[in-house]
């Protein structure tokens, strides 16, 4: 069966922006279509629109040339319109086969002879007996899908969906993605992903500002013409020298760390070992939830271990809180820059004030000093370009990429020895994820030691000296980043073992 | 479908003006009821809010009852803006009514100047310690506040009881529940001959100053501040969370114990079962009315002293129940937070068709 699809003319203005403007596309089945951009672009917005979320202000979409009217995603549902959003909404406490019998019509039993086919036919192993909260962050996504594939879709949406995935449940997806797509399915899909659009696209369409930039085929693009396209400006590549300034100098030193939480939904951590040396960057690799969060925790003092130590130059500084930390020049900054690394309802200049140092005299005699505070603050924000010189503004009106830059502003102006950070450029656009590259890569340069958590492997790849991946609270082997590829990361991720 | 949503920003102005707003409404529907229950309501209204403070003696007596109000809700602002729920302040209060209250009976008939310090010193602190059970337990046992300093109010009601009824009731007092009157050196002096309006306003007053420089001005307001808006900063920043409850505690435990040994010292003269008209409970309504800003404060506790002074006035001239003052405090804090609740979230009206993801 063929399908078309045709996006013609759909503008949408909020106010102050423009989401989408005068976009235009054509879609075949058939074919698997990237729509590519950064945040911001526009993607979403279409894709709201596509699926009647919101209306467009101006524009028309066809479906194999009948004109469709999407108020609600329930026009989109009756269109066979199908979307995964990166998001899930299931009910966590259901299981599967409520979750999908939800919003459906069918019996129970057609439902469930349904499912079992469908799930036979593209080999998904999903019980649909248990609750949502026992599957994977895969399994889930399957979940979603299956609902959409109930519907029999003509088209299917995805949006952004492998942030959650890691590398092995990416390629299962696409493997999927591609057997739906032979049987005439069209798919869209989303994503600020380069390698992704090469390895599974066949036409890819670049949004940049509300527009559509350039339609392509994806075999005539590569990974450096679809970025400039993105961004709309030459990348300098970061490529990062293998430190040759190490000294061997240690700067820290973790031995039999063990956390034992109390709180079920926390992961304990097992035995952490590892050293880390002067001018040296340190990648820890790892799904999300499998204790990094309570790593980066003990490590910036939020949390105290009770056993195992950690020791900065040698000293002792396990009982430390994370202020005491500070002093002996150790910077954080945590996965959270929203609601933990700063407070949305407070001014630039306070949410520096946050990071307080004896010698900073923020607080001269206990009392405010909020002139010597701006003045740093301003110097933060032209130091670490962020897009603003005014210090009263509240934190809550910075985009993603300038709040990251200015936390990562304030815990650097200092010039710390050691910056710990967990997921630095997590959702943001290239430009700010190239920005904070450099500037991690840049300190690094300059003998400063970087402890970098991420779940970004390419970050990891690119930034690390040594590599170490942590699996239910366990860390692997400490690799050096040349011995390392994506593959085996993937391998360790999952919780096999390499060698 | 109706959905709520949280708005962007709001402006500084109407964040404040938004109590002004409250006490019109709570005016407005006053007067509904005054209008229901069969009285002229312009003229109830006046007998309720201008009667009571339109000759000297009622001004006195406004500043009266507004004094125990501010210095509690100035306390309370300290535990609130932190995050930490105290609702025990009354108990507090009363704690440091006794203990304040036994140092005077100590020194009856004492003469010298050292006497009213040290009396007022012990009720501070009698109040900071009573205080300092919740937050002990908060931090070491990770109980809640809101429980453990609720119920120390009627321990403490009922120590009081014991005390005045038994050990230290006055010998030459027929059995009533009461202490001996205690002797001039342990009275706050009087401002005005004639009036009751005392030297706790004093207190009051320059406790308002040094809450308006600590929370805005020193490092400690900061984190305060910080930890209220967000514990979870506040952890990451390093302050020493634990230290700051107790801290906070004390703080407001002293400033109700102050409140209440301003009470006995001052008004009263003696100790006896009813020392303070649910003075700790309507400072709540103070503090959240004054946004808990020391300025702010000042203003709210002169109002809702105004409701106890008007329930007073209402009861001789019309004959209604004095806990009409009640119902006016719980109608301004009801309107407070509704008018909150719309200030910071905006209701949209979906239609009925409409789905929503």
């Amino acid at each position: 069966m063929n399908t078309k699809l045709k996006v013609s003319k759909v503008s949408k203005i909020y106010p102050g922006c423009i989401a989408n403007d005068n976009v235009s596309l054509n879609f075949q089945s058939g074919k698997i279509y990237a729509l590519l951009g950064e945040n911001g672009a526009g993607k979403s917005t279409l894709v709201k629109i596509l699926s009647g979320v919101i209306n467009p202000d101006k524009g028309q979409i066809f479906l194999n040339d009948k004109l469709l009217k999407l108020t609600s995603p329930k026009d989109a549902k009756n269109n066979n319109i199908g979307m995964v959003f990166q998001h899930f909404n299931l009910f966590e406490t259901l299981s599967v086969f409520e979750n999908l019998s939800i919003d459906n019509e069918k019996n129970n039993h057609q439902l469930r002879i349904l499912i079992n086919n469908i799930l036979k036919k593209y080999n998904f192993k999903i019980d649909l007996d248990v609750p949502i909260l026992n599957l994977s962050a895969g399994q889930k996504q399957k979940v979603e899908i299956v609902r959409c594939l109930i519907r029999n879709p003509k088209v299917l949406i995805m949006d952004e969906p492998t942030s959650v995935l890691t590398e092995q449940e990416t390629e299962d997806l696409f493997l999927s993605l591609k057997k739906f797509s032979k049987e005439g399915i069209l798919i869209i899909y989303i994503t600020h992903k380069l390698k992704e659009v090469l390895s599974l696209c066949d036409e890819v369409a670049v949004m940049r500002k509300g527009k559509v930039v350039s339609i392509s085929r994806t075999v005539d693009e590569e990974l450096s013409s679809l970025a400039n396209k993105m961004i709309g400006e030459n990348l300098n590549k970061i490529k990062k020298i293998a430190s040759n300034n190490l000294s061997g100098e240690e700067i820290l030193k973790v031995s039999r760390l063990n956390f034992n939480s109390e709180d079920p939904y926390e992961v304990n951590l097992v035995d952490i070992n590892f050293t880390l040396n002067k001018g040296e960057c340190l990648g820890i690799a790892g799904i999300s939830g499998n204790g990094q969060n309570e790593l980066f925790q003990i490590l910036s003092g939020e949390t105290l271990s009770n056993n195992g130590s950690i020791k900065f130059r040698s000293k002792e500084i396990s009982k430390l809180n994370p202020k005491e930390r500070r002093e002996y020049l150790m910077a954080f900054s945590p996965e959270d820059r929203i609601s933990q690394a700063a407070v949305p309802s407070l001014k630039i200049y306070e949410n520096v004030a946050l990071n307080n140092f004896k010698t900073s005299n923020f607080f001269e005699k206990g009392l405010f000093n909020e002139r010597k505070i701006k003045d740093h603050s301003k110097k933060i924000l032209s130091n670490f370009s962020v897009n603003t010189d005014n210090v009263n503004l509240k934190s809550q009106f910075l985009s993603g990429g300038n709040l990251q830059k200015l936390i990562l502003g304030r815990e650097l102006i200092t010039s710390p020895e050691l910056l710990i950070c967990f997921n630095p450029t997590w959702g943001l656009d290239v430009g700010a994820i190239n920005y904070i590259h450099q500037t991690l890569v840049k300190i690094n340069e300059q003998g400063k030691s970087i402890i970098l958590i991420s779940t970004n492997n390419d970050e990891l790849l690119q930034l690390s000296d040594r590599i170490s991946v942590i699996n239910k609270g366990k860390l692997s082997k400490i690799m050096s980043a040349e011995e390392v590829n994506p593959e085996k990361l993937g391998l360790l991720m999952g919780g096999g073992l390499v060698d | 479908m109706i959905k709520i949503e949280r708005r962007d920003e709001t402006s500084n102005l109407i964040y404040f003006l938004t109590p002004v707003l409250a006490i019109f409404l709570t005016l407005v529907t006053g007067a509904i009821i005054f209008y229901l229950l069969g009285f002229k309501p312009l003229e109830a209204l006046k007998f309720f809010f201008i009667t009571p403070i339109s000759d000297l003696y009622g001004l006195s007596e406004l500043l009266v009852k507004a004094t125990p109000l501010c210095l509690i809700a100035i306390g309370l602002s300290f535990c609130f803006k932190s995050n930490n729920w105290n609702i025990g302040a009354e108990g507090q209060l009363t704690f440091g009514g006794i203990v304040g209250g036994g140092v005077a009976l100590l020194f009856y008939n004492h003469e010298g100047f050292y006497v009213l310090p040290l009396i007022i010193l012990a009720g501070a602190i009698g109040g900071m310690i009573f205080a300092m059970i919740p937050a002990i337990l908060k931090i070491y046992f990770n109980t809640n506040e809101i429980l453990v300093s609720l119920m120390l109010v009627y321990i403490s009601k009922l120590l009081l009881d014991y005390l005045v009824v038994g050990p230290w009731s006055n010998p030459e007092g027929f059995n009533f529940p009461e202490t001996r009157q205690f002797s001039e050196s342990a009275r706050l002096p009087i401002l005005f001959e004639g009036l009751r309006i005392h030297a706790g306003i004093f207190i009051a007053l320059f406790s308002v100053f040094l809450a308006w420089v600590v929370l805005f001005k020193t490092y400690l307001g900061f984190q305060i501040k910080v930890s209220g808006l967000s514990l979870k900063t506040a952890k990451y920043a390093g302050f020493k969370g634990k230290t700051m409850i107790l801290l906070v505690f004390m703080v407001s435990g002293a400033c109700a114990g102050l409140a209440g040994v301003g009470e006995i010292t001052g008004p009263i003269g003696q100790l006896h079962r009813m020392i303070s008209p649910e003075y700790g409970f309507t400072a709540i309504i103070v503090a959240f009315l004054g946004r808990l800003n020391p300025i702010g404060i000042v203003f709210a506790s002169l109002i809702v002293a105004l409701t106890y002074l008007g329930a007073e006035t209402a009861q001789i001239f019309l004959q209604v129940p004095k806990y009409t003052g009640q119902v006016f405090q719980g109608m301004i804090l009801f309107f407070l937070l509704a008018s909150d609740f719309l200030l910071f979230f905006r209701i949209k009206f979906l239609g009925l068709k409409k789905y929503e993801y």
